[in-house]
């Protein structure tokens, strides 16, 4: 029996190779699975090699997974292509389209030699029951419900209502390509059986993707404006607006650039309206003048970084980490910008609400830090319960404060209540001009240093909220993993792997990656000796700004990579070993001894 | 409501050079915002930079000083997100055609309710003097020592191939006649455009100056001109740069459908499908919930 079964599949374009990963992640999300799936495809926009790997649990699941257990390939050829994305190792069961001509024992995997290989002749069993290559995917469905179990109640239904408009030809057609790979698994058994477990009953789950999960966070969360412009990996949410916004009564607009998006957005906020805008690396390049202006007026507005390779257009469609220099520290003058990053597509639902209620308690820009992998891959999910999340709403001058409404107003929290147009009394000038307490525009010295005060005190309530931060491990361990965004999902793993070997570690993971909560993380490397920040990107971003604010343990470093080569939970056990060694061989003496 | 033109001035002092021409611009808004009524509060004035782009400040309505060429994305947001709003929004010839001129026909044909005027000065002023995009050719600035090698920007001209469905000019030299267009654009139910001649004192050409703009300004009414013509618009609008004329060059006579009522169209349909805000995560239900036959 199975519990946790990564399925990678690969082929060309035409081969609806992700629409069959799709129909077994809602097959297995309505069997009440954990799932994660991710696509990869080649730069084509259409045609091309296409591949996605699905993940599928009877727990929670947090990363796509290491080393297939099943890997599927209609041409070997499209299969290699995707290299490290789709890992076949020793005890991967292998399957691929006879049509290949490729004798089993002579794959091209190089030195990696699965055990269990099996070559079906998938396109005829298309072309023999449904008449057509096209139900090649559908055959794939059957083989894997087949061999493994997977929800074949929930794969029929799916496929039935999938292609009931398209006529009950196609129907029968697609059913019969669906057992000709069910029977053909029943003749062939596998040599131990593999069934996943019967999914643990529970409140049914939630599928979606990181970006559809963002923009229903932020519906939720009270915005009703939307501004951008499309960019990949993000535009996902500017397309959940435009269909779900109005009937909340809110509005979105398709901007005609980067930077007219941010100003349409802010320009909803001055006018009182929860207002966000999203994009990935390049936008933000152009959105940072406008960020800077909402941080002078302190306007709230919501600003979502989906990120992607770079630095310019860099790789639009692959996952990396290395925005957070840029989210954090790119603005000219002194500004305090708080960043958030979501660890998951359920976590989104719950950074998405905080970044709304942060810019809206502190009158403030939030950026929130995503990632392609999280953005676009989908997830079958625990619920939510939305009634948990209390939703913050910008602090309003009182009748009082309208009588004679000084809108930049000195106060003991850095606050000071904002009127908007229309509110009698509340007229005031915004200005990205320095200005002093009533809004007038000034070139004193004094005054922008006040008013630079003003705007950093206003946010240091934020250093001091642990509630932004997981803590995973043995609070105790002198071992130490820090990470952020989807990485934090393969270190989660990693850690539990890390038990198991007998390596004592803990982990930290920020979901407040700026400003810096110093205490936080002065109290969690309290008694750590050495460990890792693990992060998807060359420089190894949060690692440098960590020393850079903090005096960080001595063995602590950084583990980074460039985007677009995930990284492994095994991959991360082993460095963590290495890490532990280097500081025992120092003579560090309270270190758990390691094997 | 009985509104008089010093309802709208703010007790901010100007920090224009005396005799600027964005004096007599200020004093014709508050004139025309006197006309029209609207208290103060439902005014939200938005201004990108330059000499020209502090005016909202000297206004008593909603202000907002931006950033260089950004005036129309902010003021379309925020018309969007408050429809009831009175929105105007302003800027010079740097703010409108160079830097944010990329905006300007994406205003246009989103068509939002709002009123657009340009103090056109053909110089860079608060930075001192150098080239600006309505600059003629020829002109001799501190970054053109030689004299300007490209030819202006027709800002009239522009706005009307874009569609604008109003597009007016006027000259502080006639601060009747200015209030007047700056009137008629506020009240015209959509995108109006108002460039106004306001020359630069300090460095603007000698002899472009109010007084001049006196002796040569033409009002289009008296050339007989018919409004609701955009052939004869865009043919006096040529003249740009050589003639002065003032008043509405046009008005489309049948105003189309303004973006910011379209929203609320849509808002109001799909309302009809309103699903409470607690509820949004039901579209991710991997399986919907059995629902009582």
């Amino acid at each position: 029996m199975s519990h946790d079964l990564v399925i990678g599949m690969a082929g060309s374009g035409g081969d609806g190779i992700v629409s069959a990963g799709e129909s077994l992640i809602a097959a297995a999300a309505g069997a009440g699975y954990a799932a994660i799936m991710t696509k990869s495809f080649g730069s084509q926009i259409r045609g091309g090699e296409s591949s996605c790997r699905v993940r599928i649990s009877t727990k929670p699941v947090l990363n796509p997974g290491g080393t297939l257990d099943v890997a599927v390939a209609l041409n070997w050829d499209d299969f290699l292509k995707f290299g490290a994305e789709l890992p076949v190792g020793g005890n991967t069961v292998v399957i691929y389209d006879a049509k290949t001509g490729v004798a089993p024992d002579k794959l091209p995997l190089g030195a990696v030699v699965p055990e269990e290989v099996y070559p079906v002749p998938i396109d005829a069993l298309a072309r023999q029951t449904a008449g057509t290559d096209k139900a090649k995917n559908t055959v794939i469905l059957g083989l894997l419900a087949g061999w493994f179990g997977l929800a074949a109640d929930d794969l029929l239904a799916g496929m039935r209502k999938k292609f009931a408009k398209k006529g009950p030809e196609l129907v029968a057609a697609n059913e019969k390509a669906f057992e000709a790979g069910r029977n053909y698994a029943a003749e062939h058994p596998l040599r131990e059986p593999r069934f996943m477990e019967p999914a643990p009953p529970g409140e049914p789950k939630l599928l979606t993707d990181g970006n559809d999960m963002c923009a229903a966070a932020a519906i939720f969360a009270g915005c009703r404006f939307f501004g951008g412009y499309p960019i990949t990996p993000s535009t996902e949410i500017m397309q959940f607006f435009t269909r779900e916004v109005w009937r909340h009564g809110g509005a979105v607009l398709q901007a005609e650039d980067e930077i007219a998006g941010i100003g349409a957005a802010l320009g909803a906020s001055f006018g009182g309206v929860k207002a966000m805008t999203a994009t990935s690396g390049p936008g933000m390049s152009l959105k940072s003048e406008i960020m800077g202006l909402a941080t002078i007026c302190e306007l709230p507005l919501v600003i979502v970084n989906v990120q992607r390779g770079g630095p310019s257009t860099g790789l639009p469609t692959k996952s990396e980490q290395a925005d957070l220099f840029q989210a954090a520290l790119s603005a000219h003058g002194d500004v305090l910008r708080p960043v958030l990053a979501p660890v998951s597509v359920r976590d989104t639902f719950g950074v998405t609400v905080e970044a709304f209620n942060i810019a809206e308690q502190y009158q403030t820009p939030v950026i929130i830090l995503s990632d392609q992998e999280i953005a676009q891959r989908k997830e079958s999910c625990d619920p939510i319960d939305t009634r948990a999340f209390k939703l913050v709403d910008r602090l309003q001058p009182s009748a009082a404060d309208l009588e004679k409404y000084v809108r930049f107003r000195f106060t003991e929290s850095g606050i000071s209540p904002v009127s908007a147009p229309g509110m009698p009394g509340g007229n005031y000038l915004g200005s990205g001009i320095e200005h002093n307490e009533h809004g007038d525009p000034t070139a004193s010295g004094g005054m922008h240093a006040k008013m630079n005060e003003k705007r950093f005190r206003k946010l240091d309530p934020l250093k001091h909220r642990r509630d932004l931060f997981e803590t995973y491990g043995d609070p105790r361990a002198p071992l130490a993993l820090i990470a952020w965004g989807s990485v934090a999902g393969v270190c989660i793993e990693a850690l539990e792997r890390a038990r198991q070997e007998g390596l004592r570690a803990r982990l930290l993971v920020p979901k407040l990656l700026w400003p810096i909560a110093e205490e936080v993380y002065r109290d969690f490397f309290a008694g750590v000796q050495s460990g890792l920040v693990v992060e998807q990107s060359h420089q190894g971003q949060l690692y440098r700004l960590l020393r850079m604010q903090l005096d960080v343990p001595k063995g602590l470093q950084s583990f980074a990579r460039s985007g677009a080569n995930p990284f492994q939970p095994a991959e991360v056990v082993a460095r963590l070993r290495e890490t532990a060694l280097a500081v025992q061989r120092q003579g560090a003496e309270t270190l758990t001894p390691v094997e | 409501m009985n509104c008089q033109p010093k309802d709208y001035k703010s007790d901010l002092k100007p920090i224009w050079c005396p005799g600027c021409g964005d004096f007599g611009v200020v004093q014709a808004i508050y004139r025309a915002l006197a006309a029209v009524g609207r208290p103060p509060h439902e005014i939200a004035f938005v201004s990108g930079i330059g000499c020209s782009s502090r005016i909202p400040g000297y206004t008593t309505a909603y202000g907002f000083n931006s950033v260089h060429g950004r005036a129309l994305p902010i003021a379309q947001g925020l018309k969007i997100a408050n429809p009831d709003l009175l929105v105007l929004c302003a800027g010079g010839d740097g703010d409108g055609f160079s830097i944010g001129g990329g905006h300007v026909a994406h205003a246009i044909r989103r068509n939002l309710d709002l009123t657009y005027i340009v103090m056109d000065n053909q110089i860079y002023g608060l930075t001192k003097g150098q080239l600006s995009p309505t600059s003629k050719l020829g002109l001799k600035t501190v970054t053109s020592d030689l004299g300007s090698l490209e030819a202006p920007v027709n800002p009239l001209l522009y706005v009307l191939s874009y569609g604008a469905p109003f597009v007016a000019q006027g000259t502080p030299a006639d601060m009747a006649g200015l209030a007047s267009v700056i009137e008629e654009a506020i009240r015209y139910p959509g995108f109006s455009f108002v460039n106004v001649q306001s020359p630069c004192v300090t460095f603007g050409e000698d002899d472009w100056q109010l007084k001049q703009h006196k002796a040569v300004m033409k009002s289009v009414a008296s050339l007989g001109h018919d409004a609701s013509d955009v052939i004869a618009a865009m043919r006096l609008a040529q003249a740009y740069g050589s003639e002065l004329y003032t008043g509405v060059l046009y008005r489309a006579p049948q105003p189309p459908s303004t973006y910011d009522a379209l929203v609320r169209e849509r808002q109001a349909e799909q309302q009809k499908k309103a699903l409470p805000r607690e509820r949004i995560l039901e579209l991710f239900a991997a399986k919907k919930k059995e629902t009582a036959a």
